[in-house]
């Protein structure tokens, strides 16, 4: 047993290009641990809509199996290739068709005996007794045989000459060339074969993979002439670090961990045989480059691979790579973004189409076919269709007032605008901190804030207008001087996107002298026909950093404390990773306390949540004299292949936790992991064409996992591109609620992100919680002052 | 097959520096380096390592491998194909890699043309009938410039531990210097050739006259005009199965050097258009207020592209001109880049390639970029 799947994993890494890691947590199985879903986890509510998903089903000839042999030679050969030779001197018996990698053979079909001995001869006349022994009969959803159409379908889109580049595959013949930031965008597909709720089926959406056409070392060049020589290094570990390069010389990417600016391509390295050499030489000995800058730093990858033989860090010459992806310089670019949007946004009906090419590809290709027909394989030529279920939209309650808005938008800004908050925080005390230079644009806002702030029932006082020289050490001294213990919020115009400034005034705030502040870049007030618009949201988002609430929607479900959870992870000064924790406070949900924890290397994640959960119920307590009788946890920010971790670890941690509150507390519990990038797309008839399914489309059939509880929402709307649906697994669940009410309670959440008047992907406390941590890891990077938690001050 | 590991085995890795399939074929890509040849065939490919190290030699426009066993051949067959980066930089030359699936003692017409045909390790593996029908194939038929051929020299065998007949269980012989020298004088006679003969492998101090561990035979043809009266007669029917084709990007197919001359023109023409509008100059402003020392000594060397970037924008930039929201870039200036000036080679080509790509003036003498205004 043992040895056979050690064997095949060989077979799967050399196909997937040496990744190992289980990503699509297979084997996880939640759903068997939860009573009340064991017969159903399907929802009620909602009217019926037909949907179309981009999936295929992968159909197999009536009793197959994949049988599973395994192979032994007497006596013993060592090379793998002479072990193929001469196995495969008995094709008669074995068939064209199968997979051997040395000591496990697969084969579509049965042979006569469990046990057959034949006997090869090598080419000099040796004589080899070979014993094949049937180790496995495999049903087609054994998840062997999942491994193995994966390896299958992998090796069909090579055939199809489609370039693996990470995970997914390439078209390289047809590129979409973006000249103006030498970027090169390649079409391709993402796939993966797996048992979904009724069959096994091919998930494959279209990818865009972003490459760019010059090396890191152009890159480098060009960074120096655009910053100040003393910023370069920071600036290239910025921009660099994290990212992904090709090389010219092999099919490997690698990620970027470090630049060693003390290294330099003439330095020398150890060989296997021991002979050192300089990387100068080696390159164009082993790879006929030449490597002309000499001085260039080489840019540092630790290996990933586990168990292979490229042990320790690689060494990269910035000449000989490529940059993939874009730079976070690069996502802020307006224009660019725009530029790439037109290419990579791809609308329902064409993305149907591209799907469809693949599938049209695979169905015409000979080749393809012969190899699938052997296997005794096929797929749906047609996308998957079934029957999804819009569940009705929310009203908006706004002191007193209830709001009606247009469901296919989302977005409410239209009807509540001027409508009275529900929670307004006066502005008696507040801080106007700007430049010279900004000056006019300073009594713009603030002209514009007393004119849009009455109707919202915020009371204002002219702000304390105060002057500084536009550095950022003046900013912290008047910040220092002028806040006082009334201080609602301190105000600071700033007149250029820089992030230093940005970090060292929100870190003063947020530790030092915790207050919540408002930072607005002058050019955002710079056009007069959207200053009233600008003011209105700057109003609301300082309404809430003080501890407003805005609107909210009608929740049934009673002492009931609600957790957002997710994580920033550090790529650049790297190790530190920050997780933001979001816990309702009130039964409308429209207080929140929010805390972080930094998880430094070697640290668990965990540790510092369970501190976060004690406090939240200690606060919960505060503000309701009770605790909650249920606890709901949306925990975003989970990778693939953690879900494991996650059961089995940071759940019973969150029970201890729960434990050491008191003896006789024992509160319901529910763990819903929130996955927002996934694969998934759905559509829906349109007149002849498709469309995105409308906000509060829920999915809990046919393209759910079977051994999960889980289900898709569709909650936010999309003005281009298909929209995503996002992953809700409920991965522990002592609620003993119906799937119907979490999924019902799931959609009201997303209503409740005051940043934005309208319906968010995922429910409000994952989104502060992104927000929070996000703060943190880029800006403050140590934990903000408690004073805060109860305040949306990271908005 | 297999016959790298084989040998390992038998010579023990700490006898040869590098290994010895490793100085095999370092010998052969020195023997490209120094001749150049266009078209180069490797007999006897086996899991193509060979063909590998060749795809790098950039004055290698045809690299063909033939092999009796095709699972082998396709073992690591994905290291044949072009990688993203040659989508990303077409290179000046152009590559086409074939491998075909047959036999050394059969003919096909695939194999003629060639300047080069390398035979490691190979003749020892033949039958009998096989090796007598091999010269005529090779040597008659293919008839290429130059072939290399290399082989165990069985003189070498005793210093070799473990006391095996032959290196390799697969190997029909092991012929010493004599054998070896007198098979390839009479064959080099035969079909017009003269050969040079060494090796790899020294022998140790003391031991020199066992000779190499691998004899080499290097044959070259003596009539440098290509014989084609007899395979033009004649020609004989494909044989040959192929299993592997890969046509590498290359600036000689025109779509490619469109796509590479137009990125080039806009990218640059971006370039000269943020100059112009000063936004370089702004940012450099911008980040002024910091004290920090300067601690950076990368350098970018400036003869890499003989481009002294930023030198050269404002030079050009100068030509430029913005009228009202347009910016117009002469297309001289864009010329006068050294990479768009290498690409194109001339200015008619230049505006030949961009035509109804880029935007240009009226009279076609300039390209156009609009001045938007950065939104945030």
């Amino acid at each position: 047993g043992l040895q056979i799947s050690a064997g095949f994993q060989e077979l799967t890494l050399a196909d997937r290009g040496g990744r190992r890691r289980d990503f699509y947590d297979l084997g996880v199985n939640t759903r068997q641990t939860i009573e009340h879903v064991q017969e159903s986890k399907i929802g009620s509510s909602g009217a019926r809509i037909k949907l179309t998903a981009n999936y295929f089903r992968l159909t197999s000839r009536p009793q197959w199996a994949l049988y599973q042999y395994h192979v032994a030679y007497n006596p013993e050969m060592e090379a793998r290739r002479l072990r193929s030779a001469l196995l495969f001197q008995h094709e008669e018996l074995i068939g064209k068709t199968h997979a051997f990698d040395g000591s496990v053979l697969f084969l579509p079909k049965k042979l006569g005996n469990k046990v057959t001995e034949v006997f090869s001869r090598t080419r000099n006349g040796e004589d080899v007794k070979i014993t094949i022994t049937l180790t496995n009969e495999l049903p087609p959803t054994s998840p062997t045989c999942l491994q193995f159409y994966n390896i299958i379908f992998r090796r069909i889109l090579k055939m199809l000459n489609l370039q693996q580049i990470g995970r997914n595959y390439y078209n390289p013949s047809d590129p979409i060339n973006i000249p103006s930031h030498r970027m090169m965008v390649w079409p391709g597909f993402t796939s993966s074969i797996l048992q979904y709720e009724e069959s096994i089926m091919l998930c494959t959406d279209v990818s865009h993979k972003v490459l760019r056409s010059e090396t890191v070392l152009d890159f480098m060049y060009s960074l120096y002439y655009q910053v100040e020589e003393q910023r370069f290094r920071d600036t290239c570990a910025k921009e660099l670090i994290g990212s992904i390069v090709l090389t010219k010389y092999n099919n490997r990417t690698y990620r970027v961990d470090d630049i060693d600016w003390d290294s330099n391509p003439q330095h020398t390295f150890r060989k296997a045989d021991g002979s050192e050499i300089s990387y100068v030489e080696y390159y164009r000995r082993q790879y006929n480059q030449e490597i002309t800058d000499l001085n260039q730093p080489a840019l540092i990858s630790q290996s990933r691979r586990r168990g292979g033989n490229m042990q320790g860090p690689v060494v990269l010459i910035p000449e000989l790579c490529f940059l993939t992806g874009l730079t976070e310089k690069m996502r802020s670019d307006f224009n660019m973004m725009k530029d790439l949007a037109v290419h990579t946004r791809v609308p329902p009906e064409q993305r149907q189409h591209e799907i469809g090419k693949l599938i049209n590809y695979i169905q015409k290709d000979d080749n393809v076919q012969k190899e699938l027909r052997d296997w005794g394989l096929s797929f749906d030529s047609n996308l998957l269709s079934f029957t999804g279920r819009v569940v009705q939209s929310e009203k908006i309650f706004q002191s007193g007032n209830a709001f009606d808005y247009n469901p296919e938008f989302a977005d409410w800004s239209k009807e509540t605008r001027g409508a009275p908050l529900i929670c307004a925080k006066p502005l008696d005390n507040w801080l106007l901190i700007y430049t010279r230079r900004n000056y006019d644009i300073a009594n713009t806002l603030l002209q514009n804030l007393f004119k849009v702030t009455p109707s919202m029932g915020i009371r204002m006082n002219k702000a304390t207008m105060i002057e500084v020289d536009d550095r950022t050490e003046a900013y912290l001294k008047v910040l220092q001087q002028s806040i006082t213990p009334d201080t609602n919020i301190a105000v600071c115009i700033l007149s250029s996107s820089r992030k230093d400034k940005y970090d060292a005034i929100k870190k003063f705030l947020c530790t030092d002298c915790p207050i919540p502040s408002q930072c607005v870049l002058a050019r955002t007030l710079s056009k007069p026909q959207a200053v009233m618009a600008i003011a209105t949201k700057i109003a609301l988002q300082m309404n809430c950093k003080m501890g407003g609430e805005l609107w909210s929607v009608e929740i049934p479900l009673k002492q009931v404390m609600i957790v957002g959870i997710d994580c920033y992870h550090d790529t650049v000064s790297g190790k530190q990773s920050v997780a933001g924790f979001v816990a309702s406070l009130n039964q409308t949900m429209t207080r929140w306390f929010s805390r972080c924890a930094i998880q430094s290397r070697g640290q668990e994640l965990v540790d510092g949540l369970k501190v976060c959960l004690q406090t939240a119920l200690r606060d919960w307590f505060k503000w309701n004299k009770y605790l909650p009788s249920r606890i709901v946890v949306y925990r975003d920010g989970v990778g693939d292949g953690q879900l494991n971790t996650l059961v089995n670890y940071e759940v019973p941690q969150f029970l201890d936790c729960l434990k050491s509150v008191g003896k006789d507390y024992n509160p319901r519990l529910t763990v819903i992991v929130v996955k927002k990038r996934v694969n998934t797309r759905f559509f829906t008839q349109s007149g002849r064409g498709l469309k995105n399914p409308p906000p509060g489309t829920i999915v809990d059939v046919e393209v759910t996992r079977p051994e999960w509880y889980d289900f898709f929402i569709v909650s936010q709307a999309v003005r281009n591109g298909c929209v995503t649906p996002t992953h809700y697994n409920v991965i522990y669940d002592t609620s003993k609620l119906k799937p119907d009410h979490v999924q019902r309670l799931t959609y009201k959440l997303c209503h409740m992100y005051y940043n934005w008047p309208g319906v968010v992907r995922v429910p409000a406390p994952c989104q502060y919680a992104h927000k929070l941590a996000f703060l943190v890891g880029q800006s403050i990077r140590r934990e903000p002052s408690l004073l805060l938690s109860d305040k949306l001050y990271y908005l | 097959m297999d016959k790298n590991f084989q040998e390992e085995q038998l010579t023990g890795v700490s006898k040869f520096t590098p290994p010895l399939y490793q100085q095999r074929y370092q010998f052969i890509k020195d023997l490209v380096e120094k001749y150049k040849p266009q078209k180069v065939a490797d007999l006897g490919c086996a899991d193509c390592t060979l063909l590998w190290m060749l795809k790098f030699c950039s004055c290698i426009e045809v690299l063909a491998g033939l092999d009796i066993c095709a699972s082998i051949m396709k073992e690591k067959i994905h290291r044949l194909s072009p990688l993203p980066v040659d989508y990303l930089q077409p290179a000046e030359r152009s590559l086409t890699v074939t491998l075909h699936h047959g036999s050394v003692a059969d003919k096909d017409p695939c194999m003629l043309g060639f300047d080069l045909v390398t035979c490691i390790e190979l003749i020892e593996h033949l039958q009998e009938s096989e090796l007598k029908k091999f010269p005529e194939v090779v040597f008659g038929f293919m008839a290429p410039k130059r072939v290399v051929i290399s082989t165990p020299n069985s003189e070498f065998n005793p210093l070799l531990p473990g006391g095996v007949l032959f290196r390799h269980p697969d190997h029909k012989f092991e012929w010493d210097r004599a054998q070896f020298q007198s098979w390839a004088l009479e064959t080099a006679r035969r079909y017009g050739y003269s050969v040079e003969f060494t090796g790899v492998g020294h022998p140790p101090t003391g031991m020199e006259n066992v000779g190499f561990c691998t004899q080499i035979g290097v044959f070259v043809r003596k009539n440098p005009q290509a014989s084609t009266s007899a395979q033009s007669e004649n020609p004989p029917e494909a044989v040959y199965k192929t299993v592997f084709k890969a046509v590498y990007p290359s600036l000689k197919d025109e779509k490619h050097l469109q796509n590479a001359v137009i990125s080039e023109v806009i990218f640059r023409a971006q370039m000269i258009k943020q100059s112009l509008l000063g936004r370089l100059m702004s940012e450099h402003e911008d980040y002024n207020d910091d004290p920090t020392e300067r601690s950076s000594n990368f350098q970018p060397s400036m003869n890499w592209c003989s481009e002294d970037l930023e030198k050269l924008v404002m030079e050009k930039s100068t030509e430029s001109f913005v009228d009202g929201s347009v910016v117009y870039i002469p297309l001289t200036t864009i010329f006068s880049f050294p990479k768009v000036n290498q690409l194109c080679g001339t200015l008619e080509k230049l505006c030949k390639l961009i035509a109804g790509k880029v935007t240009l003036s009226s009279d076609g003498s300039a390209v156009m970029l609009n001045v938007e205004h950065e939104e945030n």
